[in-house]
């Protein structure tokens, strides 16, 4: 009886532990977006079909050290084997693959009705293939060579796209983001951020705990079709910027410098 | 000249120089035979005249000779030769000078020697070479005339089928899908011609698809390994143990990375210009994508504290959006990045013409190698293939582009084509 009631105490007390206001991370009129944040961190189940097994290995190490769960394969006949036996809440499927074009893929899943998002990673940077990619159901369209964390962040933005209704945030911490009004606040106080440092912000909750190149930051902001590797200067300064808001919210310091390479989002 | 123009330059050389050297040797054989006929005419005269005198026994009067003049003469000469001679002779009766054909020699008569000369009008003959020459004359000109003809009308409908097929090669689009079809021809020449350039065309056409997917497939095989580096750096950059002097090391790698990707990117973009495989012409206004590159560049401007002043009017043209995107940042990149500390940029947009115009090196560039492939200045840090792809995306457009540098600005001058009337 006594093991039984200490346990019930122990039940009991993490009960009230997850629920009670104090231990909550946010404030009970949050709950909502505490659910819809469960909904947001929720482990994703992806399908990297790429025919290198160097990039199809490394993007899998990067995108499951958030707790997703990364499959890959290297032709069509495999992915197509896997789509058909599981469901998929992310595709990335390579065009140029050993055994046909990606596009056949597209085919497959428009054919049985299968809704996985998909983002195609390619190396051929043409129009055509981009504007038949996305009109056969793609989602994103990505140029190889990207940086992983720019792919992080694309599969973060579609997944909140496809997952968006009238109350759409995204909350880290004490920073909470309303993406359909793209407005910030921190401690519930918003804060008034430049298109640049919000997203800039967004990217680095996507990739937080991750240290991240300047010129990684650098594409994702001005498109890699601005030629300036030569001068990460202005980085610096919006960065400066963004870190000085949220400090002035009263918002931890999230935002670290890693000398000579680029800066890391991390809560500790 | 055309083709004809040389046949008929060498056929009528040809043709009138037979003619003349022909004319002159039917000249000098005529005189040849017609004073033979004079030498034999005149021989029987003086047989005649010698027969005259052992008949008769006393010279041949002036009234014996018909039209013949004959005069006898005493000399003492004992010896000489009878010859011919041409000479002139004065027609008392019709006033006026004659050629004439004579013959001279000595005769005996009363143990008496005699200087013979008879002469004989050559008029009639020269009448013939008159007669001769006027119709070899307008037989000349006959043939010159025919010739002329015959070369102008039937060697140009000769050749039409020349001209079709020439036409034909000069509308070829390699790019297009359709085959070349030709006429059939009678003439051997055309035919094999005509095979030949639909050969050619043919091989053209599948080495241009090759290349095609050459570069389609160039792209592909050297940015998956890029791919790979970056993949693998971005991992590698996760590693706490790495200290500041490796990560900077990476910084570069990263950089060398974002130069390669760019100068295959650029590189394929040249192919794909050059080869008009870019067809998403749309009609738009200038002035937004260039107030839209102007935000765009904002922060990279500041940094170099670079005073902008605009000058923009609507001008609505038609391309593709991509291209026109391409062209404005490789223009503004390029006035961006070799501008000084400070310095000004001026962007100019009126209907005729798109300029831009930055402060930098005090030197100006040389205005016939500044839009060469990988030609870059001494410190820049692009791919060397900016200008040049500008200058084919003008090309591309029949956009004239031109550099100069006046009051210490560079300045790059997009000439508008006459605007399009939006409907």
């Amino acid at each position: 009886m006594i093991h039984i009631k200490g346990f019930f105490i122990i039940y009991k007390y993490r009960q009230i532990k997850y629920t009670h206001p104090q231990y909550l991370p946010y404030h009970p009129s949050d709950l909502l977006q505490y659910q819809k944040l469960y909904l947001i961190k929720k482990q994703l189940k992806l399908l990297i079909i790429e025919d290198e097994q160097g990039l199809r290995e490394n993007i899998t190490s990067y995108l499951n050290e958030d707790g997703n769960i990364c499959e890959g394969c290297g032709n069509c006949t495999d992915a197509i084997d896997k789509l058909a036996a599981y469901n998929y809440d992310c595709v990335l499927l390579d065009i140029g693959l050993p055994d046909g074009e990606g596009f056949a893929i597209l085919e497959y899943l428009k054919n049985t009705r299968k809704n996985e998002t998909v983002l195609i990673i390619t190396a051929r940077n043409s129009l055509d293939d981009k504007i038949k990619g996305l009109y056969m159901g793609a989602d994103d369209y990505l140029t190889k060579p990207f940086h992983l964390a720019e792919l992080k962040a694309r599969i973060a933005a579609i997944y909140r796209r496809q997952n968006a209704n009238s109350n759409n945030n995204l909350i880290f911490n004490e920073i909470i983001i309303d993406l359909n009004g793209r407005t910030v606040s921190v401690n519930h106080t918003p804060i008034i951020l430049t298109r640049k440092e919000y997203d800039m912000l967004l990217y680095f909750i996507a990739n937080k705990s991750k240290v991240i190149s300047k010129s990684a930051i650098a594409e994702h902001l001005w498109g890699d079709e601005m030629d300036m590797h030569d001068n990460f200067d202005f980085i610096y300064t919006h960065i400066k910027n963004l870190r000085k808001k949220l400090i002035d919210a009263n918002c931890k310091d999230y935002i670290k410098s890693v000398y000579g390479i680029g800066y890391k989002f991390a809560d500790a | 000249m055309k083709l004809a123009g040389h046949y008929n330059k060498a056929s009528i050389i040809v043709s009138v120089s037979v003619l003349i050297t022909g004319a002159i040797i039917y000249f000098f054989v005529i005189n040849y035979i017609a004073r033979r006929q004079f030498d034999s005419d005149l021989s029987e005269e003086v047989s005649e005249v010698l027969a005259y005198i052992n008949y008769r026994h006393h010279l041949p009067t002036r009234t014996d000779f018909d039209e013949d003049e004959a005069t006898f003469v005493k000399t003492g000469l004992k010896k000489m030769d009878t010859y011919f001679f041409d000479t002139v002779y004065y027609n008392t009766k019709q006033k006026r000078i004659e050629d004439r054909r004579a013959v001279k020699g000595l005769l005996r008569y009363n143990n008496q020697n005699y200087l013979f000369t008879i002469s004989v009008s050559k008029e009639s003959t020269e009448y013939l070479i008159q007669i001769i020459t006027l119709i070899t004359l307008a037989l000349m000109t006959l043939l010159l005339i025919i010739l002329f003809i015959t070369n102008r009308y039937i060697l140009n409908d000769l050749w039409k089928p020349f001209y079709y097929t020439l036409n034909k090669i000069k509308l070829f689009n390699i790019s297009d899908d359709s085959e070349l079809q030709f006429q059939t021809n009678k003439v051997d020449e055309f035919r094999e011609m005509n095979s030949a350039v639909a050969e050619m065309s043919i091989r053209a056409k599948t080495d241009f698809h090759n290349l095609k997917s050459f570069t389609e497939n160039a792209s592909h095989e050297m940015l998956t390994p890029l791919a790979v580096i970056t993949a693998k750096l971005d991992t590698l950059i996760q590693d706490e143990r790495l200290n500041a002097e490796q990560l900077t090391h990476i910084n570069d790698i990263y950089a060398s990375i974002n130069k390669s990707t760019r100068l295959n990117q650029s590189l394929l973009l040249l192919v794909k210009i050059d080869n008009s495989l870019i067809k998403d012409d749309e009609v738009f206004n200038l002035q937004e994508a260039v107030n839209e590159k102007i935000q765009q560049f904002q922060e990279l401007m500041q940094s170099k504290n670079i005073s902008v002043t605009t000058h923009l009017q609507d001008r609505v043209i038609t391309a593709s959006k991509y291209l026109t995107d391409i062209l404005l940042n490789n223009l503004f990149s390029n006035a961006v990045r070799h501008n000084n500390i400070n310095g000004q940029l001026h962007i100019i947009l009126s209907s005729s013409q798109f300029i831009i115009k930055n402060t930098g090196d005090i030197t100006p560039l040389d205005n016939n190698s500044v839009f060469d492939r990988f030609l870059k200045g001494k410190n820049s840090q692009g791919t060397g293939l900016g200008l040049t792809l500008v200058k084919s995306i003008c090309l591309y457009y029949k956009f004239n582009i031109t550099y100069s540098f006046k009051n210490s600005m560079h300045a790059f001058i997009i000439d508008l084509p006459v605007a399009t009337t939006n409907n």
